[in-house]
């Protein structure tokens, strides 16, 4: 049987897309439930084809593949194609009920705004060219969507583009995740140079026999370009920003969907990378890294969506130390089930800014017993993220932990179980401070029912995701288990400490921490922190300044040089033409003139003779008769 | 001794630049008519003594002389109609200021 019915799931939404974008904006608006239901058709088809792949774990061969050319140049033809394996029907599925669960979501949260039909279109889009890339089993049609998602993100962050904020913002993403892009470049310029097709499967079955400097090079450009995409230290700078967006978005794109996409195409290539252990390295320093840090950074802002964009930052940083230690499974299960529970942290925090009107959490406080239900859904959420039993990300944070005791990464492992305690602390302090201690408003209302039935479906899903742990691993085809007990009680423990140490300083209500008197004590780490560690700084002196100065000189270089150059062309130019019109007026001109004016002359000349005296005339006419005769007369004689 | 051709161009010749100078110096309009005819009468002459001397035994010269002063006849007569003509008009019969001519 045909299964050709899978390449509706990506076609449904960009048909939305096609149909939504030439209509009117009143139309637009009128028509929000042709991507809804666009959407849930695909989430549908997606579960459908999640069935059909079950019960998975069959090896190499995809279930159902589907590829052709689509260009020839120069002899070589270049395909697009697209297979369902186990993993692609996980993410599928990840994908679509995010992306139903969000425009559902913005159907209470966007329907004030004017532009919501615009805003549905480029969700779909988004979401449309994500499902692609889930399904490619092709490298060059991966590229294509991976850009398709940053332009989509670059118009989902600059959606309210009146205002400066997103406007910067959106640029800011556009052009940092493209610094990334070009490692992806490089490595299909490498890869398509050494293999001659983009087809992955290929590509990894030729990948053994390449020199092992070709692999670094191409494993090195992939998980730049995945670092850009992931907001991967040091190119994590534009996620905080992107959070100038509509909230939704932030849920879908900036924590479940394309920020995942730079691991999700790390774990499709990972046979690249183990070909490479330097970049592996690498890839697990980055990682770890950006954990510790991205947790650090949420741990001093105010505004709740930065909270959670850092520690975003901080569990893709996870994801990389897992792909870093070489299990593809780890980092997949913890980007599913942070999927699920980042983007219901985000809905919630929606609900909450519509709720407070404002983002941030100093001026929040209280709003427990006025949201009972966001309240609820948004615990489970963030106790999740903190990694308590028996919810999403305890279990697919103990995969990682198990990996790298089992691989030897020590230091690693430290990591993230430092990383692990600072998650349990920022998000204890954003709960403490959103949802306990003095109300600072009367007028707050739960959300919309449109907003708050999403957020209970993902908040199931996050308390029960986790037990699909062992069917998880089976499913790619690996050997499932459960956490073992010793690294189930340590990472408890760890988030135990983490937050107690949150409750400690913001929880308690008989003694209030003043937290000053912290912020005076690490001055230096604190001052460093609110300064995101500089890396805005530096690029701004770098890159920014350095770009400006470059202007400057290029612009020293075009006036002078250039200008110069242009100027004194023009300046020949006009010497020629004076030249060539004086030549003009004085040598053509005054031969034409000169002709005339002889003709006067002469004519002044011999006016003279005429006198009108007939007799004079004949005395001239007796003369000449006279000269010629005495000529003739005297040449004759001669 | 025997009068020859010579002694009759010789004549001519002297007339012919009477009536020149008469033709190129007088201001009578008048006087300039009879000079002009002076110098027709040696160009008569002239024809006259060759056709004498070189061809006695035709007729052609005398019959062309016969010819030639018929129309200096006429030609006199429409000269002094002129004349009169240019007198009405500029009340002077003198050549030099007639000068309508002038370039």
């Amino acid at each position: 049987m045909s299964m050709n019915w899978v390449l509706l799931i990506p076609v449904l939404p960009v048909v939305s897309f096609l149909v939504i974008t030439p209509l009117p904006r009143a139309t637009r608006n009128r028509i929000l439930w042709l991507p809804v239901a666009t959407m849930s058709t695909s989430l549908v088809l997606a579960i459908a084809a999640l069935m059909k792949v079950w019960p998975g774990g069959h090896g190499e061969e995809p279930v159902w593949q589907l590829s052709w050319r689509f260009a020839t140049l120069g002899g070589q033809s270049l395909s697009m194609g697209f297979a369902l394996d186990p993993v692609a029907a996980a993410v599928l599925v990840v994908v679509t009920v995010v992306a139903t669960c969000v425009m559902v979501y913005s159907l209470g949260y966007m329907h004030r705004d004017g532009r919501v039909g615009w805003y549905y279109a480029v969700v779909s889009l988004f979401t449309s060219a994500m499902l692609v890339l889930v399904l490619s089993s092709d490298l060059l049609l991966t590229f294509a969507m991976w850009e398709l998602m940053g332009l989509s993100s670059y118009l989902l962050i600059g959606f309210w583009y009146e205002l400066e904020a997103p406007r910067k913002a959106s640029q800011k993403a556009f052009l940092t995740t493209r610094v990334g892009d070009l490692g992806f470049l490089l490595a299909l310029f490498v890869i398509y140079a050494n293999c001659g097709t983009f087809e992955l499967h290929e590509v990894l079955g030729a990948a053994a026999g390449w020199a092992p400097g070709v692999a670094a090079l191409v494993a090195g450009g992939l998980l730049w370009a995945a670092m850009g995409k992931s907001a991967q230290m040091p190119l994590h700078v534009w996620l905080p920003d992107a959070m100038a967006g509509p909230t939704p978005a932030s849920a879908l794109i900036h924590a479940a969907t394309m920020v995942a996409a730079g691991v999700f195409v790390v774990a499709r290539t990972l046979p690249i990378f183990e070909l490479a252990p330097g970049v592996m390295t690498v890839m697990l320093v980055v990682g770890a890294t950006t954990a510790v840090a991205g947790g650090l950074l949420a741990a001093v802002q105010h505004d709740v969506k930065k909270v959670l964009a850092y520690s975003t930052i901080s569990q893709l940083g996870l994801m990389f130390v897992a792909l870093g230690a070489g299990s593809a499974v780890a980092a997949l299960f913890h980007l599913t089930t942070h999927a699920f529970f980042k983007s219901l942290l985000f809905l919630g925090a929606g609900v909450i800014i519509h709720a407070a009107h404002t983002q941030d959490m100093r001026e929040m406080g209280g709003l427990r017993k006025h949201l009972p239900i966001t309240t609820a859904t948004f615990t489970v959420g963030a106790l999740a993220l903190a990694g308590v039993f028996p919810l999403a990300g305890f279990f697919s944070k103990d995969e990682i932990v198990t990996v790298l005791l089992h691989e030897h990464h020590y230091v690693a492992l430290g990591a993230v179980l430092f990383a692990s305690g600072l998650t349990a602390f920022y998000v204890t302090r954003l709960w403490f401070r959103v949802f306990s201690g003095p109300e600072q408003s009367e007028e707050l209302h739960e959300g919309h029912r449109s907003m708050v039935a999403p957020m209970v479906l993902l908040a199931v899903i996050t308390a029960l995701a986790g037990f699909a742990s062992p069917s998880f691993a089976e499913f790619m085809g690996h050997e499932g288990k459960w956490p073992e007990l010793s690294v189930a009680l340590l990472s408890t423990a760890v988030a135990a400490v983490g937050i107690g140490t949150g409750w400690w300083f913001y929880g308690r209500r008989s003694v209030v921490v003043n937290t000053q008197v912290w912020k005076r004590r690490f001055s230096y780490g604190y001052h460093a922190l609110a300064q995101k560690l500089y890396f805005d700084l530096t690029y701004d002196v770098l890159f920014v300044k350095g770009y400006f100065r470059l202007s400057e000189a290029a612009s020293g270089f075009d006036g002078t040089v250039v200008d110069g150059a242009v100027n004194g062309a023009a300046k020949t130019y006009v010497a020629a033409t004076g030249a060539s019109d004086g030549f003009d007026r004085h040598v053509v001109d005054g031969a034409v003139n000169g002709t005339a004016s002889f003709a006067r002359l002469v004519g002044f000349a011999f006016r003279r003779i005429q006198t009108g005296r007939l007799q004079s005339y004949q005395r001239l006419v007796v003369g000449a008769l006279v000269v010629l005769m005495l000529v003739l007369i005297v040449t004759r004689g001669a | 001794m025997r009068v020859g051709l010579e002694a009759f161009l010789m004549l001519g010749a002297a007339l012919f630049a009477c009536g020149l100078y008469g033709a190129v110096s007088k201001r009578s309009a008048v006087q300039v008519l009879m000079s002009l005819e002076l110098m027709a009468l040696a160009v008569n002459l002239n024809l006259m003594a060759f056709a004498r001397f070189r061809t006695p035994e035709i007729m052609t010269g005398w019959y062309f002389t016969l010819f030639a002063m018929v129309v200096s006849a006429a030609e006199v007569g429409m000269g002094l109609a002129l004349v009169l003509a240019i007198y009405r008009r500029a009340r002077t019969s003198e050549v030099s200021s007639l000068t309508e001519l002038k370039g």
